[in-house]
């Protein structure tokens, strides 16, 4: 049976923002639709509506022209809206299968005997009875989908189901989608990528600032035009030209890199060694929870390994805690901005202060000069055109680009020579992607080298010069950007070989 | 004295009685943090089940009056700390300690009038299996029926907890709220009900206090029983049977430094009464070394207060 879907002027305000602005669609079975927006457009709230998470203001939703009540998730439930949520809505510590029986009516038995079936028409394949933290994000992925499809979903809705995978995944997972679809399943696939709206879908919804700006079919549509539409002005295009220079000076050296925990969340690293040349970016690529965290925390001195030689600028610095690091001009930006980077209860001025205890004179005599501080912190603000020039705002207040941008400008204001980077554009939209990247090529244009740790491999192939890639805790080997695909990536980063 | 082997029995058996408050209210506290609930209250909820049912024992001369309404004394001071905690969001920390701070003056007001007064003899099953057979007669018979159901509670709770659709959702709501709130559980609820069936357990370990195992009322007579317990969840990481041994090994040690300290053993006193809260906590870190199966077991969201999305 055919199933249409209609979203009718539908509003959420929140204090400050309005998240769906009178927001009006319509979908049919039998096509994949895309919505695309940036980061804040809406996106995510339109869908928490339509899966009854959260109810909106305003406006109403029709399944097949009956008037839908979406006021907890149960009710989408009922309707057969079947939801992946960006962040998995799992049950970390509970097994795979227990995740699956949770909500089902059925007994064990014959539920063991309907995924079985699930998992041979679709070609999946997880055990059953491990705890889902065990699994792969892919893997997580698919138990979201199967609980799903359990339910015999008329629509399903995947929210940035990309984020997390590799290449190889992201094309099953397409194989998969396209599957559903032939089988009568509407399907409504958000995403910021581009390219994926593209590869997959056959219409597209474009929201901007809470608003639908344009609906379109793909195949009239180029990646030029719908970053146009969806960022609301021409984006420049940023190209890194290479600079591979067998003769430069190896300015940070890493040799015997191990490291072993106990803690099961934690990975293991076996044995890296490698090596960055002054002016050079080596980009690090890998599915998260490969070793990255822990890679980063040793490479900033968090946590120090026995036996390990790091030389940095012709000294060994192994031993060293980060501060010290940062006295030889090495320098920081981690992956989680709001908890590792910056303190967000604190003014931005007193956060352009954590790092800079010895530089610069911010303190005399043990006490704070403001004074200097702030005007640093103006510095900050207007060299790396963060989106507001008041030093007393508190750091939570700042939008992910904003604070990303503060913190480069803080560690970049002392001119170090080495910046190790992890994941700095996740989760930031085109127009703070596009900054931040022109911002490291700057650093490498100036002589100066970076690290950049990501698991956004179309950031690492604009960006690197050389790339390796970590797959539980080891190193591939180097490789010269140019001779890389975003396939050979794939490949690495789920384990593979590609030699 | 000699150490014959019918002594060991009495021994063992006293053992297993002492250890019951502490098996009650441990199995109680488990099922309420495995639903992501910290209740810092067991003390105030032990003493409120402990006067409770040593005041209704006396007034009206009925003891199962006195063991049921104990465990609702032991619902109903939970119900406040599960309508501050999840119906107005404060701190589990803080609104726990209050709670038990208030258990423990009121349970000193209402039991004003019950100092002094005798206790009455509370039935034994099995009482004459217990002198006919040696060494085990005195182990497995004649106890009271509350000692039985608490015995059997960490493997009930095991099974409840493993084995059924609503232990399933417990622990699937302890592992991340967001998500079975997503999935259409509605945690307030889920977490209510653990919050009272945990003050009921409570309540039912004090009322053990006051009516079985010493039946009088002594102000603040559960002695910190209740926060043992507390510990006794997290040392035990949150596994039924290993509530159940650590309950045994404190109850144990306890009555055999008794008997070390009556027989004038050359070890401070001090010592030996440390030595009961020692050896737990050395044997449950022992037998909980697995730090895999301790991330299986942790309730993630514990004492995270929760907030349903509008």
């Amino acid at each position: 049976m055919a199933t249409d879907l209609r979203i009718s002027n539908i509003s959420k305000i929140y204090p400050g923002c309005i998240a769906n602005d009178n927001v009006t669609l319509q979908f049919k079975s039998g096509k994949i639709y895309a919505l695309l927006g940036e980061n804040g457009a809406g996106k995510s709230t339109l869908v928490k509506i339509l899966s009854g998470v959260i109810s909106p203001d305003n406006g109403e939703v029709f399944l097949n022209e009956k008037n839908l009540k979406l006021s907890s998730p149960l009710d989408a439930k009922k309707n057969k809206i079947g939801m992946v949520f960006q962040h998995f809505n799992l049950f970390e510590t509970l097994s795979v299968f227990e995740n699956l029986s949770i909500d089902a009516t059925e007994d064990n038995k014959s539920l063991r005997v309907r995924i079985n079936e699930i998992f041979k028409k679709y070609n999946f394949s997880i055990d059953l009875d491990v705890p889902v933290l065990n699994l792969s994000a892919g893997q997580k992925q698919k138990v979201e989908i199967i609980r799903c499809l359990l339910r015999s979903p008329k629509v399903l809705i995947m929210d940035e189901p990309t984020s997390v995978l590799t290449e190889q995944e992201t094309e099953e997972l397409f194989i998969s989608l396209k599957k559903f679809c032939d089988e009568g399943i509407l399907i409504i696939y958000i995403t910021h990528k581009l390219k994926e709206v593209l590869s997959l879908c056959d219409e597209v919804a474009v929201m901007r600032k809470g608003k639908v700006v344009s609906v379109s079919q793909t195949q009239n549509e180029k990646v030029e035009t719908l970053a146009n539409k969806m960022v609301g002005q021409k984006l420049a295009k940023i190209k890194k030209k290479i600079n591979i220079s067998k003769n430069k000076d190896e300015i940070f050296k890493v040799k015997h890199l191990n490291f072993y925990s106990d803690d099961p969340f934690e990975t293991n690293l076996v044995n890296l060694n490698f090596s960055v040349k002054k002016g050079e970016c080596l980009g690090i690529a890998g599915i998260s929870g490969n070793g990255q965290n822990e890679l980063f925390q040793i490479l900033s001195g968090e946590i120090i390994t026995p036996d390990t030689s790091i030389i940095f600028r012709n000294k060994e610095i192994a031993k060293l805690n980060p501060k010290q690091r940062r006295e030889y001009l090495m320098a920081f930006s981690p992956e989680d901005r709001i908890s590792q980077a910056a303190v967000p209860e604190l003014k931005i001025y007193e956060n352009v202060a954590l790092n800079n205890f010895k530089s610069s004179n911010f303190f005399e005599k043990g006490l704070v000069n403001e004074r200097k501080i702030k005007e640093h912190s103006k510095k900050i603000l207007s060299d790396f055109s963060v989106n507001t020039d008041n030093v007393e705002l508190k750091s939570q207040f700042l939008s992910g680009g904003n604070l990303q941008k503060l913190i480069l400008g803080r560690e970049l204001i002392t001119a170090p020579e080495l910046l190790i980077c992890y994941n700095p554009t996740w989760g930031l939209d085109v127009g703070a992607i596009n900054y931040i990247h022109e911002t490291l090529i700057k650093i490498n244009d100036r002589e100066k080298s970076t690290i950049l740790i990501s698991t956004d491999t179309e950031e690492l192939l604009k960006l690197s010069d050389r790339i390796a890639v970590i797959y539980k805790g080891k190193l591939s080997k180097i490789m010269p950007s140019e001779e890389v695909t975003p396939e050979k990536l794939g490949v690495l980063m789920g384990g593979g070989s590609i030699d | 004295m000699s150490l014959d082997i019918s002594f060991i029995g009495i021994l063992i058996g006293s053992i297993m009685a002492s250890s019951v408050p502490l098996i009650l209210a441990a199995s109680g506290e488990l099922i309420t943090e495995r639903s992501g609930v910290l209740n810092l209250g067991v003390e105030g909820m032990m003493i409120i089940g402990a006067i409770s049912g040593f005041a209704l024992m006396v007034i009206t001369d009925n003891l199962f009056i006195a063991i049921v309404g104990s465990m609702f004394s032991g619902v109903i001071i939970s119900l406040i700390f599960g309508f501050l905690t999840q119906s107005l969001l404060t701190n589990h920390v803080a609104t726990g300690l209050a709670l038990t701070i208030f258990g423990i003056g009121l349970s000193a007001m209402l039991g004003k009038n019950f100092v002094g007064i005798p206790g009455k003899e509370f039935p034994i099953l099995f009482s004459s299996l217990r002198e006919s057979i040696p060494f085990f007669g005195p182990i497995l018979f004649g106890h009271s029926i509350v000692l039985y159901f608490a015995f059997a509670l960490p493997f009930l709770t095991n099974y409840f907890l493993k084995k059924t659709k609503l232990g399933l959702v417990v622990r699937a709501v302890g592992d991340s709220p967001v998500s079975a709130s997503n999935q259409g559980i509605n945690v307030t609820l889920v977490r209510y009900c653990c919050i009272l069936y945990g003050g009921a357990m409570c309540g039912l370990a004090g009322a053990y206090l006051s009516l079985i195992y010493t039946p009088q009322w002594i102000e603040n007579m559960t002695a910190g029983r209740g926060w043992i317990a507390l510990a006794l969840v997290v040392f035990a990481t949150w596994s039924p049977i290993k509530v159940l041994i650590g309950a045994l090994i404190f109850g144990g040690i306890t009555i055999l430094q008794l008997h070390m300290q009556a027989i004038g053993f050359r070890i401070p006193v001090q010592f030996l009464s440390a030595l009961p809260y020692l050896m737990t906590i050395i044997v449950l870190v022992v037998i909980s070394r697995d730090s895999r199966k301790i991330k299986l077991n942790t309730p993630t969201s514990l004492g995270r207060i929760f907030y349903k999305e509008k």
